[in-house]
């Protein structure tokens, strides 16, 4: 038997129900934020500009071969320093001439920043640096040094997870000088100095690592920063940074005199 | 025909004030649609739409057509190479001018309309019609395919839709017995369901209602039944070749289109200025007053037409707030489906609606 | 007061010249777009003569059915078949025929119509829609509904004569169920498969409008 084409429906109250959406949408707040009046609350990852901390910086020249369209430029000299002991070899080091990231070109695919090895360059949530000029989008390293103030904290660590390398090797230093001065303690009448040289610092930096300050912003802090015409998102990041700190020492002291 | 307010003894003078009127009315109108067309859309899709060109401190995109309009008239007006271009030209003013004529015939107020012809809804759907030969004469003049292909659409539109918008109305004249838009609101102030209820037309004639409103929608080319424009598939119709001002009266036309034919369905369905059905707002307040204990207030005349004035507009403006709604909410019709949905269910529902609105006539 | 030219009058006068320039226009026009468009300015100043002589309906009428309606089906007609932008290449070799042809039919017109009104004054009044409603529902409804009667006669013969048999073409039936690639794409050519030598499954599709055409 041949199936009879179906008969147009009839209107679906499917029809209504999207009518139903549309108002209910109209009638909910939107969610769109006003951005020249309203900055938008970035998260601390966003790849908005690349900051060179310049001290960290040996020119090892990474950044700019691994770069995928060749937009960093690096100019630098080698000078001679002199040995640190008498009759030892002098050392040459590499000193940074030009540093300079040309924004008209980079890509922001971050992988200078990932290949660092010395921690010279990072993310900055900053973005608002558009010119009229092209030129003006090639940053020299006086510049990357001042989104360098924008760099927020590194986000806190996952519960659990292991500690970073500096750290496991600070550790690691710590117990090894701990061990020693142990062993020269055994014998020796005079443990006190050596104790403070090796042992104390890495084991007080061991017991710092132990406290775990949920980062909260210091409105004080935030408040003065932004009264002194910081933006907002560096006088958070900066009031957070200072939150941590404050609260680390006073739980140092407060175990310092539990301890006492 | 009785001379309505705006008919003073002098025939320069009512000429001149109605020729103001009219213009005011058109050049403010069909701002006001557009604007609630940016931004009801905008809401209905999760945006704020226009927030920054304003007039004086009153923020909100207000002035945002006004701003537009200004750069409108900066751009260049390109004719292409191939195209006809007198017909080119002409064609943004044929599509425009209908809508301007129908204005003046609107009856907006008691008292307070340009004309009342003893033909008005005839005359209004007649000039009404007429535009399409703006799109038709920009579609053909272009020489581009897509604006044919938009022209050809739209044509094929008006052909059928034309029908169902005037049997929806052909219904309430006939409830009515005049087609004279004024004598139709009257009617409507006077008309009980079964001697019992005063109500407006809209209720009685539900589906020519719905007719109406639905190939009005069609008749303006609007969502659902923008085919003639489509983007996706025919860039923008008979509208792609234009920039400038040109493309500005074409936009101006559709938003005054929107307008007219809100317009005419408020004065056949909805009860023009009365702001309850056979209650007008001077008969509301004077209600509302006595209920609290204080004597009735005489209106003036004048008073009392801008009052009614501004009811019609409430009423013109709530359905182009349902045409937006539309347009947010309902995606594009296909052309067969355009098609078969006029000739086989609007069409003959419009008949039917006709010889049941008859019989109870007589009936009644 | 005869020798007088009132408002009117020039009004009359300017629709009149109007619409005689550019019915000539239709004519003479190299470009049959730009005749459909003449023609539109014909139409109108034809409305605006009603308009003048006091028919406000039949005016309306006029825009409404002819400018509105049959001038966009002409102008989609020939959107649809050729619409060229610039003058038609072919000439026509009757047109000096049909110029001889229309100016006896036109000098005709006028003897007759100056014989038979010549000398009348008509008493110029404006006529309502509700009269107009009368003298046709009331006083001439038996021609009236004759005329509907013939008019929608000749539409179903147009479209007995339009419609395809069964066999000649594409069944047409409520198409938007049908399954994707149908008869309908390969049989919209002309010549294509008729509808018995199409595969089974486009017939089961078609089945259900077949027999009710048989009966029609």
């Amino acid at each position: 038997m041949p199936t009879l084409p179906k008969l147009p429906r009839p209107p679906q109250i499917g029809l209504l129900k999207g009518l139903g959406v549309t108002l209910k949408t109209m009638m909910s707040p939107s969610t769109t934020q006003q951005y020249p009046h309203v900055k938008p609350d970035l998260p601390p990852r966003t790849r908005g500009v690349i900051a060179l901390m310049e001290e960290n910086c040996t020119v090892c020249m990474l950044c700019g071969r691994e770069c995928p369209d060749w937009c960093i430029y690096i100019d630098s000299h080698k000078e001679v320093v002199p040995p640190k002991e008498e009759g030892a070899r002098a050392r040459t080091r590499n000193v940074l001439d030009r540093f300079a990231i040309d924004f008209a070109l980079c890509m922001y695919c971050g992988i200078c920043v990932e290949v660092c090895p010395f921690d010279a360059l990072f993310w900055s949530p900053e973005f608002e640096y558009s010119t009229y000029s092209i030129r003006e989008l090639t940053h020299e390293k006086e510049q990357l040094r001042v989104w360098m103030d924008t760099v927020p904290p590194p986000p806190e660590l996952d519960v659990g997870a292991d500690l970073p390398k500096e750290i496991e090797d600070g550790l690691k230093a710590a117990r090894q000088a701990a061990e020693k001065a142990a062993a020269a303690a055994a014998p020796s009448e005079a443990p006190a100095a050596a104790g403070k040289a090796g042992g104390d610092a890495p084991a007080a930096q061991a017991a710092e690592e132990d406290i775990h300050v949920e980062a909260q912003v210091d409105q004080e802090v935030f408040d003065q920063l932004v009264a002194e015409g910081k933006s907002e998102r560096v006088a958070r990041a900066k009031a957070k940074a200072a939150y941590v700190r404050k609260e680390k020492a006073r739980i140092r002291a407060e175990r310092a005199g539990g301890e006492g | 025909m009785e001379p309505g307010l705006l008919d003073f003894p002098s025939l320069g003078l009512s000429i001149a004030v109605k020729l103001l009127i009219m213009v005011g009315f058109f050049l403010t109108a069909p701002l006001v649609a557009g604007y609630m067309e940016h931004k009801v859309l905008a809401h209905q899709q999760d945006r704020l739409g226009p927030m920054e060109a304003g007039i004086g401190p009153i923020k909100h995109g207000v002035g945002q057509l006004v701003a537009d309009g200004a750069k409108f008239i900066q751009k260049e007006d390109i004719v292409p190479t191939a195209a006809d271009k007198w017909v080119f030209s002409l064609a943004p003013g044929v599509a425009l001018v209908p809508a301007l004529v129908v204005m003046l015939v609107l009856p907006l107020g008691p008292g307070l309309f340009g004309e009342n012809l003893g033909a008005g809804v005839f005359f209004a759907l007649a000039v009404s019609s007429v535009s399409v030969l703006g799109v038709l004469m920009a579609a053909w003049s272009s020489a581009n395919k897509y604006s044919l292909m938009g022209g050809i659409r739209a044509a094929a539109q008006l052909i059928a839709y034309e029908l169902p918008l005037v049997l929806g109305a052909a219904a309430v004249v006939l409830q009515a017995g005049t087609l004279s838009l004024v004598s139709i609101v009257e009617a409507q102030a006077d008309f009980r369901i079964f001697g019992l209820l005063p109500m407006w037309f809209v209720l009685p004639h539900a589906i020519g209602f719905l007719l109406f409103f639905v190939a009005s929608l069609a008749e303006l080319n609007r969502p659902p039944f923008d085919m003639p424009i489509a983007d996706s598939e025919i860039i923008f119709g008979h509208m792609t070749e234009y920039t400038g001002i040109k493309y500005a009266f074409f936009m101006l036309a559709e938003y005054a289109g929107m307008v007219v034919l809100s317009a005419i369905a408020t004065v056949l369905f909805l009860g023009g200025w009365y702001v309850l059905p056979g209650v007008t707002v001077p008969e509301l307040i004077n209600w509302v007053v006595a209920f609290f204990g204080a004597g009735p207030f005489e209106f003036h005349p004048v008073v009392a037409g801008l009052l009614g004035v501004g009811v019609t507009m409430g009423k013109i403006f709530t359905l182009v707030f349902v045409m937006v709604w539309f347009r947010a909410t309902f995606p594009r019709l296909r052309e067969d489906q355009l098609q078969r949905m006029s000739w086989l269910i609007l069409i003959p529902l419009g008949l039917l609606n006709i010889v049941v609105i008859a019989i109870a006539k007589v009936l009644a | 007061m005869n020798d007088v030219l009132t408002a009117a009058d020039i009004f009359m006068l300017l629709v009149a010249v109007t619409g005689g320039a550019a019915a000539i226009s239709v004519v003479i026009s190299r470009n049959v777009v730009h005749a459909a468009l003449f023609l539109v300015v014909t139409l109108l100043s034809v409305a605006g003569t009603f308009l003048m002589l006091g028919a406000e309906f039949l005016a309306w009428t006029q825009v409404l059915v002819y400018v509105g309606a049959v001038i966009v089906l002409i102008l989609f007609g020939l959107m649809l078949t050729r619409a060229p932008i610039g003058p038609m290449a072919q000439h026509n070799e009757n047109g000096h025929l049909a110029f001889g042809v229309s100016t006896l039919l036109f000098l005709f017109l006028c003897l007759v119509i100056f014989r038979a009104f010549g000398d009348v004054r008509l008493d110029l009044q404006y006529t309502g829609a509700a009269a107009l409603g009368e003298v046709i529902y009331v006083e001439w409804a038996f021609p009236f509904m004759a005329l509907g009667f013939m008019l929608t006669v000749a539409l179903i013969g147009a479209i007995i004569l339009a419609r395809r048999e069964e066999g000649e073409g594409p069944v047409t039936d409520l198409a938007d169920e049908i399954p994707a690639r149908d008869s309908r794409d390969v049989t919209a050519s002309p010549g294509a498969i008729s509808a018995g030598a199409r595969a089974p499954g486009a017939r089961a599709a078609g089945g259900g409008s077949a027999p009710r055409e048989v009966q029609q």
